[in-house]
């Protein structure tokens, strides 16, 4: 034991240093992801008719901004936009001296000066253009594309970057609304969804391994005991003494009801020693208040009994990733033990130093052999699926192992469109006429992406941005989308009332961003890229919505 | 802004509060407003004094504990009380002001009381303190300790644990220790 | 002072401003008079660090124009990874001044005046001066001493004494945003309870049976200095400091066979560190400058009262109404004005207070924020403010001052502000 501890002062390096508050969040694991990828911002496609430049990019930028802090690998601009005067009253990360220049170029340079450590690269040809290089998008491990924008350059982006597995994010805030979704691949694994530490306890109470169900029996003597030694019994090592005794009174059945259960926290509240002066034992009120939140059977999650079914879990190929060799060795464990491998992690109790040393010590040592065990299904089936081109690494292995009750996988969806999926069209429909549902305003950010789609083929004026009836067809026209389904449900006047009056707040600028709604989109669409990026924590699924009016939000499955 | 005033006034109205002059002044902190009241519902009994150096900071004070009973009795110990601006959220702070020998006091005046750290609540007041301070001289604790020498004495061999207590008392030395005289 | 720029800078937030919405209020009156409303707002950022930052660049986009900023604090490394108006060359430079210069460069025609300093260096005379304050702190305390002091300003006679108190805070993924009306709607002191206090360790568990690292280093930070480095003062900031606790706590976890002491975590601990990263602190800022726009222009209805966010997983928000406490320490009992005679004494004084039918208060105890009028209780401060009870009230006390009063009889307090006949 004593070698783990080096005498010699170790200090933080610079880089530790600055990215120390992030660091506590995402460890060095997250930041190294985090380092190694490059992000692509489409912020803007082609002008909105002649006078309009188009989108201003801001919530592309601030999101940049939030990436580029904590030391993103990199960044690319697409933005053929040069820089006009409305731009300086909306993007921090632009300059007087910006006038007339790329948006691309300038935008970039000021977000490189956020911290040295970060690359930025910039582009003033249109996305349609960099996508016929096919060396292009690959570089990337997300796209950010900054909207409204027209739906066939949308399409085209979305497209492409799926054949590669790329995630994007579609963006737009206009006026006190914004909304964005997250495209992910069909199926998105996360291993460190970094659950409440509650409710990841798995301390084995009622089926305890050889050597735990020993340290309860080394307490039989509990009588004996002093009170002093009486009062720091680990609670742990008491509900297991205590169980014991339950089963020879009750046919060898652990309490298994909540009357039971209640009974039985009796019988250990009435164990305690209150002849003391405090007139109990934190022990024991600690081990009481245990009983109905530890004494439960093991059982599955459903979202992991879900992984266990599908189909690359059961049958893992050749070519699949690393995730779900790993998944699937733990289903085999799972097959043969009825329990996943234990996280091992043992919470703070009343208990002498070398007591909770020893149970800790205790449950470590099953966790490593549990990771033993499913490293050994990992070789045997990377052996059986031929050669691959990393085999899973052994900290892969243990983090999997401790995170294992919780893992997820989110099976993408595409952007959602009005005119897409059946599934967007149910979702919409069946969220619309909820009391203060967002999706009205989903719908009429769907109405200025048709609209702006118009204006950008020549079809309409930039002036149609704030046209009645421009906006009433466009609004018609989504609607009917719904129409084959059965009119009844939509066509009500109260759901079409507050689409329109969503769009007369997004009528109300014209499109044009408001800076403290697209800050504020920025920063949520950054958390979103993190946790995309580090693969930890839970992203979005897959649809956000901000209302700025009545400062509130909303997530769709849409 | 004009919703806001319109409410205002019609608070004021239901209110009847009124204005006043000397916007300049200091008002009285919500931490001295709570200590103020706290003092004036503290029972202390025969056994405990307090002195505030400066009876203008009432923030700042001194409790003398003085037992009449148990293994403590005939001393008076001293613990000065330093209340911050952020009471009750934080609790007081407490510290022995003398060196003694006491299991759950350690040679630097620490005090381990649960009600001063770990289970404090805003909702707890200074008499709770109080009394808890002087439950620690008539039972003192050797579970739990922070002078792990005392605790053992008090466990292992409670006479001893007695004598002890009085050679520390009195300004002996115990286990190689030289403890103040606390005697009243 | 507004410098003259194109109309056609600020086309989006002049549209919002000369157009009315769905939801705006219907007496509202949008156009010229709405923009130089906002324009002429001075307006207070309390707090220069993470949300401060991104509070100061809002507010300059959103047409704000006079803006102050207070901050005590100095640049430090780890404040790069998010406060985005600092540099490395700008480490050890007072926060307040770096982020004023840098958003005035960048934002043409907007003053940002610093202050490097204590909130509780300044006044009433001072606050009053603001019409919005907005506050990006980090501490409990700062926010109950400004919300106190904000309600105290409150007049009831004078519109222009309330100021709107916008709050962000975070944690790692999660925040809040606030506004408050002082006196009229819940304040800080009434939400109180919904700062959990930080989870503390029993001293006993320190002293003797550590279990897990953080006790080791707790052993190391408050029981270990104190006895070996009496005469140093711990600076948390100072790393020969750290690493000596670190040291210490490692060699405890050794003895007790205990892994994981780590200098990060002896870092955290001994700090109170909270995680911080850009992005949160992006969702917080704004969602207070969007209240504090809404609030200087009318242009929507504003945020009644409370935001809160976690970003953990998906995008989770809850919108609600805290609710005002009426025992509520600070705005549960406003000062109430009281004439009376300076050339009563205090006994006398206090006689009237029972005979007063708003007030009857029978056995009272009083104070001012400097002195101790008269404390009942205990015996000994009895006997040293007893004195207090034969002078007059002009000596003991100025004109307008306010005194808080208790009485057993009451569960709360009162507050009076003394004028002199």
């Amino acid at each position: 034991m004593a070698e783990a501890f080096p005498s010699a002062l170790v200090g933080p390096s610079s880089k530790e240093r600055k990215y120390d508050r992030q660091l506590r969040l995402w460890a060095a694991s997250g930041q190294q992801a985090l380092e190694e990828s490059r992000v692509l911002l489409v912020n803007s496609d082609e002008p909105w008719g002649k006078h309009n430049t188009g989108v201003s990019g801001v919530v592309g930028v601030e999101t940049l901004k939030n990436l580029v802090l904590p030391g993103v690998g990199g960044f690319t601009i697409v933005d053929p936009a040069v820089v006009t005067e409305p731009d300086l009253g909306v993007n921090f990360f632009l300059e007087e001296e910006s006038l007339g220049k790329s948006r691309a170029e300038e935008t970039c340079r000021l977000l490189r000066e956020l911290n040295p450590d970060v690359d930025g690269s910039f582009y003033t040809k249109s996305i349609s253009e960099l996508l016929k290089d096919p060396e292009f998008l690959p570089q990337h491990k997300l796209v950010l594309v900054s909207g409204p924008v027209k739906r066939p350059s949308l399409e085209a982006i979305c497209k492409a970057a799926k054949e590669f597995g790329i995630p994007v994010i579609y963006t737009r805030s206009v006026g006190f609304y914004s909304t964005f979704s997250l495209q992910l691949p069909a199926a998105f694994p996360i291993v460190e969804t970094h659950p409440n530490p509650e409710s990841t306890q798995d301390l084995r109470l009622l089926n305890p391994w050889p050597e735990l169900a020993a340290a309860g029996a080394s307490i039989r003597n509990l009588d004996s005991l002093d009170d002093h030694q009486h009062g720091h019994v680990p609670y742990i090592l008491l509900l297991l003494h205590h169980l014991e005794q339950w089963k020879e009174a009750h046919d060898g059945q652990v309490p298994s009801n909540y009357k039971e259960k209640s009974e039985f926290r009796e019988l250990v509240r009435s164990s305690a020693r209150t002849s003391n002066p405090e007139g109990g034992e934190e022990n024991y009120d600690e081990a009481v208040a245990a009983v109905l939140k530890t004494l439960n059977p093991f059982s599955l999650r459903s979202s992991l009994r879900e992984i266990f079914e599908m189909e690359e879990c059961k049958h893992p190929a050749p070519d699949s990733a690393n995730f779900w060799i790993i998944a699937a060795a733990i289903r085999e464990y799972y097959q043969r033990h009825s329990v996943l491998p234990l996280p091992g992690s043992l919470p703070d109790m009343k208990a002498q130093s070398a007591d909770y040393v020893s149970l800790q010590n205790i449950y470590k040592s099953k966790a490593r052999k549990d990771i033993e065990e499913v490293t050994q299904i990992v070789r045997s089936l990377e052996a059986q699926l031929g050669p691959r081109p990393a085999p899973a690494s052994d900290k892969d292995i243990e983090v999997f192992c401790k995170n294992a009750a919780h893992i997820k996988v989110i099976h993408g969806r595409d952007i959602p469109i009005v005119d897409g999926e059946a599934t967007t069209l149910k979702a919409i429909r069946n969220n619309i006429d909820i009391p203060d549902s967002l999706v009205p305003t989903f719908l009429a950010f769907q109405a200025l992406d048709d609209i702006i789609t118009d204006i950008q083929a020549g079809k309409i004026s930039e002036e149609a941005l704030d046209d009645e009836k421009v906006w009433g067809s466009a609004i018609d026209h989504i609607l009917g989308a719904f129409q084959p389904e059965g009119a009844s449900t939509i066509e009500d006047g109260d759901a079409r009332e507050r689409i329109l009056q969503a769009a007369q707040e997004l009528r109300r600028t014209q499109g044009g961003e408001l800076h403290n709604i697209s800050s504020l989109t920025g920063g949520l669409v950054a958390q979103e890229a993190l946790k995309v990026i580090t693969r930890q924590y839970v992203p979005l699924d897959n649809t956000c919505i901000f209302d700025g009016v009545r400062s509130r939000s909303e997530m769709y499955k849409l | 802004m004009l919703k806001i005033w319109s409410m205002k006034q019609q608070q004021q109205q239901a209110e009847n509060a009124e204005g006043a002059a000397g916007k300049k002044k200091k008002k009285v902190t919500a931490a001295q407003l709570r200590v103020q009241r706290d003092l004036q519902e503290l029972t202390l009994g025969s056994t405990m004094k307090m002195s505030f150096p400066n009876p203008d900071d009432i923030l700042n004070f001194t409790l003398t504990i003085e037992p009449d009973e148990g293994m403590y009795k005939g001393g008076a110990f001293h613990f000065n009380f330093t209340v911050n601006q952020n009471f009750p959220h934080d609790p007081p702070k407490v510290k022995c002001t003398q060196k003694i020998y006491h299991p759950n006091i350690d040679l630097e005046g620490n005090v381990c009381l649960n009600i001063l750290r770990e289970d404090w609540k805003p909702v707890l007041n200074l008499n709770a303190v109080i009394v808890g301070m002087q439950f620690l001289f008539l039972e003192p604790n050797a579970s739990d300790p922070l002078n792990k020498e005392a605790a053992d004495d008090l466990r292992q061999n409670r006479e001893a644990f007695k004598r002890n207590v009085r050679t520390s008392m009195g300004g002996g030395s115990v286990r190689g220790i030289q403890y103040e005289r606390v005697m009243r | 002072m507004v410098a003259t720029t194109s109309p056609q800078r600020w086309k989006h937030l002049y549209s919002v401003l000369t157009k009315s919405g769905p939801f705006s209020d219907e007496d509202w009156v949008p156009g010229p008079e709405t923009i130089s409303a906002l324009e002429s707002s001075k307006i207070l950022v309390i707090g220069a660090g993470g949300l401060g930052c991104e509070i100061l660049k809002n507010l300059a986009l959103s047409g704000f124009k006079d803006i102050h900023v207070i901050d005590m604090d100095t640049i430090d490394i780890s404040n790069l990874n998010r406060q985005f108006l600092f540099r490395q060359s700008d480490i050890g430079k007072p926060k307040a001044e770096v982020a004023a210069a840098f958003v005035e460069r960048r934002v043409k025609g907007v003053k940002i005046t610093p202050y490097v300093g204590k909130i509780q260096d300044k006044d009433e005379d001072y606050y009053m001066q603001f019409k919005i304050i907005v506050c990006g702190l980090d501490s409990i305390e700062a926010r109950r001493w400004i919300n106190s002091t904000l309600i105290g300003m409150v007049d009831f006679e004078d519109p222009e004494s309330l100021k709107p108190l916008i709050d962000g805070g975070t944690e790692g993924f999660k925040g809040q945003a606030r506004v408050i009306l002082p006196t009229l709607s819940s304040c800080i002191e009434c939400q109180l309870d919904m700062h959990a206090p930080r989870p503390a360790v029993p001293l006993c568990t320190i002293a003797t049976i550590p279990r897990q690292p953080q006790h080791c280093i707790e052993w190391a930070h408050q029981i270990a200095w104190q006895e070996q480095r009496k005469d140093d003062v711990f600076d948390s900031d100072d790393m020969e400091h750290i690493g000596w606790v670190y040291n210490a706590a490692l060699e405890r976890a050794k003895q007790f066979n205990i892994a994981g002491v780590t200098f990060q975590m002896t870092q955290g601990v001994v700090k109170n560190i909270i995680p911080a990263i850009a992005s949160t602190n992006a969702v917080i800022a704004a969602a207070t400058t969007s209240e504090a726009l809404k609030i200087a222009t009318s242009c929507n209805p504003y945020l009644e009262n409370y935001m809160m966010y976690a970003g953990e997983e998906g995008v989770y928000t809850y919108t609600f109404e805290a609710e005002k406490k009426p025992d509520c320490p600070v705005c549960g009992n406003l000062a109430r004005k009281l004439t009376v005679n300076p050339n009563m004494t205090l006994e006398e004084f206090i006689e009237t207070l029972g005979e007063r039918p708003e007030a009857q208060l029978k056995k009272p105890s009083m104070r001012t924020e400097e002195k101790t009028l008269y404390q009942r209780f205990p015996p000994q401060l009895e006997e040293q403010t007893r004195a207090n009870l034969k002078l007059k009230l002009k000596d003991l006390i100025e004109d307008g001052q306010e005194i808080a009063v208790s009485d057993p009889a009451y569960i709360i307090d009162f507050r009076f502000r003394l004028a002199f006949q």
